[in-house]
């Protein structure tokens, strides 16, 4: 406990201003470790009552957690490499994602790779060039997407007058079919997790896209140029999320403006829940995938419990603020 | 020269919101053409009936704003307190706003204990405490409407005085008014502002601005649930959705309204200011007879143009793409020699 850690970053000459608090000032490693119990702990408490809850085991069960995690995880996917590049957060996936299940049930007559493609390019279109905004002009991202969301809402109200759209075509149900008993969704989210990953751990680009989260600055003298990261990594989470409402899409039969309402806010509470921090730098696509399926998890536990679904909202925003706190723990300063 | 100068102050993010203002004003009077449908009393009702909504939660999150954080949780705080004050306060509604705005500024208070406590970044907080807030509103309400019996109270929440304000929307007004006084005549305003522009050097100069955070938390999540209150009383009737959508144009308004996100930016009554733009394109609009679908892009597009404004490197991606253009002249000039050095763009 006397270790007496040396003052972080951002706390510079605070820290000679001013003692720094006790709690600081305890072993940054026992905090660290501290914190890992904890998760651990987290995690097992979850698993077990998972396992002893009635139900919970059967296939049917496992496989509509899987479905509905597929969704908001791609979706989450997307959001991490945001939140990675020190962006915050997008408000604006939601919309995209609404958006781009109208594009791929409008486009279906062409065929559904066609149709596929077509929503991909959208989403994708769309969130790029808002990364090229916060990027290229350093904008701030945050106004940008809620400028992406307002116009994104008010073009798809002109072209659609607000009406839901339906399949142009055949052949979008090969993405609700099961392979082997798995959901076809449940593969494309562990693909997009693989995709995403390997993109993170083991590519130039994912390793400048932590650089650039952790100090801009630093990224840019090392010769980073940072708004082709910032770009690439707006132009993969649009990528995710258009899958994701392709998937929606799929799933229900048709296009609507409200499919994706409220995706935001369970996206950045996936990856916060997961344990990539706030401020980018830090985390990973693997971690948000545990953080989409604690939540998923804790919610189908609530739901066999026979809690109403009230207590699901609530339980979620208390595990979110929970881990938030908790993280605080493993923070150098 | 001078008239450069006198654009520069148009555009100046402090004036920036009524130049918006006059030209939005001046624009949906155009698009009128003399219909009288949009220089009417009756619009100027409905602008200020939207404004009293939007206006606190605006002000709210500007205020966070300022002091670089940003509170999400505002809209799950709207719905708390309207329905906080909905159950609480069928037989006395004086009761149930007081529970209501307590509920706001504990919420925020605890928000803002946490974040100073624990050294942590307000998105992640509010983020928590939206769903939260969302989920207590969800249980409480057991995520139905519910209806507010005292209709009278609507009924003069409501009522036109001087045929623009009602008592909502002129109790709006005089809270920014406060605000207004508040933030630039007192101590209080000025170690807010220090404490948005670099709270490290306030905190040194001897600004408390651990207590700077916690108020202008309790501040927003009790101006916040003061919205929450005026509108659930004057709809008689409180609903944890409906009343959630209101996060976009809240910081919508506040960045319009000349608010930074870089902290240290922003006066309450050009919140004010960019409240009522937003108002205006939605209400004003409506009432010139164009489709709904337009305010959202007019708002997009406001608002994209405010942040490429704002951008940090916009101008020097302007100069570097000028020195480009013109020195590929020179080059068709046969000159190359005379081309100014590499950019380091």
């Amino acid at each position: 406990m006397s270790v007496k850690e040396s003052p972080g970053i951002g706390l510079g000459t605070a820290s000679a201003a001013r003692p720094l608090p006790e709690r600081v000032r305890m072993g940054q490693n026992a905090r660290r470790k501290a914190l890992t119990a904890v998760r651990i702990g987290a995690l097992v408490a979850l698993t077990v009552g998972a396992l002893a809850t009635p139900g919970f085991t059967s296939t049917l069960s496992v496989l509509s957690l899987l479905t509905a995690m597929s969704f908001i995880g791609c979706v989450a996917v997307g959001m991490s490499f945001i939140t990675i590049t020190g962006n915050i957060m997008s408000l604006c996936l939601g919309a995209t994602l609404s958006a781009s299940s109208l594009v791929f049930m409008a486009s279906l007559g062409l065929g559904v790779l066609p149709a596929f493609l077509a929503a991909v390019a959208f989403g994708v279109a769309v969130t790029a060039a808002q990364g090229f905004a916060v990027g290229y002009l350093q904008a701030n991202p945050i106004i940008v997407s809620i400028a992406g969301l307002a116009l994104i809402l008010g073009c798809s109200d002109y072209i659609t007058g607000g009406q839901r759209i339906y399949p142009a075509g055949g052949g979008y149900q090969i993405f609700k079919e099961k392979v082997h008993g798995m959901p076809v969704e449940a593969i494309i989210l562990f693909a997009a997790v693989a995709v995403g990953q390997v993109m993170l751990s083991l590519t130039r680009f994912g390793r400048n896209m932590y650089m650039v989260g952790s100090n801009p600055r630093a990224a840019e003298a090392a010769g980073i140029v940072r708004w082709r990261t910032v770009t690439g990594a707006y132009t993969l989470a649009g990528l995710f999320t258009s899958v994701a409402g392709i998937l929606l899409a799929a799933r229900y039969g048709s296009g609507d403006m409200e499919l994706g309402t409220g995706y935001d806010y369970d996206a950045i509470a996936a990856v916060l829940v997961g344990g990539t921090a706030i401020h980018g730098g830090g985390g990973s696509v693997l971690r948000t995938l545990v953080g989409v399926a604690v939540i998923a998890a804790v919610k189908v536990i609530l739901i066999l419990h026979g809690f109403s679904q009230q207590m699901q909202y609530l339980i979620t925003g208390l595990i979110v603020l929970g881990v938030v706190m908790l993280h605080t723990l493993g923070e150098s300063r | 020269m001078t008239h450069t100068f006198a654009l520069r102050r148009l555009v100046d993010p402090s004036v920036r919101p009524f130049t918006i203002l006059l030209c939005a004003i001046f624009t949906l009077a155009v698009a009128d053409r003399g219909g009288g449908r949009f220089l009417s009393l009756a619009t100027a009702f409905s602008v200020m009936q939207l404004f009293a909504t939007l206006g606190p939660v605006a002000l709210g999150l500007g205020l966070s704003m300022l002091i670089r954080e940003f509170d999400l949780s505002v809209a799950g705080m709207l719905s708390l307190a309207g329905c906080v004050a909905v159950l609480t306060g069928a037989g006395n509604p004086w009761l149930g706003a007081f529970l209501g705005v307590g509920v706001g500024i504990a919420g925020g208070t605890l928000q803002g204990l946490v974040m100073t406590g624990l050294r942590i970044r307000s998105v992640g907080v509010t983020l928590g405490g939206l769903l939260t807030f969302e989920g207590i509103t969800h249980v409480l309400t057991r995520s139905q409407t519910i209806v507010y019996p005292n209709m009278r109270i609507a009924l003069v929440l409501n009522e036109p005085i001087l045929g623009v304000l009602s008592m909502r929307s002129a109790f709006t007004v005089a809270v920014f008014l406060i605000a207004a006084v508040v933030m630039s005549l007192t101590r209080i305003g000025r170690d807010v502002v220090a404490t948005g522009s670099d709270r490290r050097a306030s905190r040194v100069a001897g600004v408390s601005t651990d207590s700077v955070v916690i108020g202008v938390f309790a501040v927003s999540g009790g101006l916040s649930a003061l919205a929450g209150v005026l509108l659930s009383y004057s709809l008689a009737a409180a609903s944890p959705i409906a009343l959630s959508d209101v996060l976009v144009p809240a910081s919508a308004a506040a960045i319009i309204g000349g608010v930074s996100l870089a902290g240290g930016r922003g006066r309450p009554l050009s919140i004010g200011a960019g409240v009522l733009i937003l108002c205006l394109l939605r209400s004003g609009l409506n009432a010139v007879g164009a489709s709904p679908y337009l305010h959202e892009i007019a708002t997009g597009a406001v608002l994209l143009m405010v942040a490429v404004v704002d951008a940090p490197l916009l101008a020097r991606r302007v100069r570097s793409w000028r020195r480009r253009l013109s020195s590929s002249q020179l080059r068709r000039d046969g000159a190359t020699y005379l081309s100014p050095p590499a950019s380091s763009g």
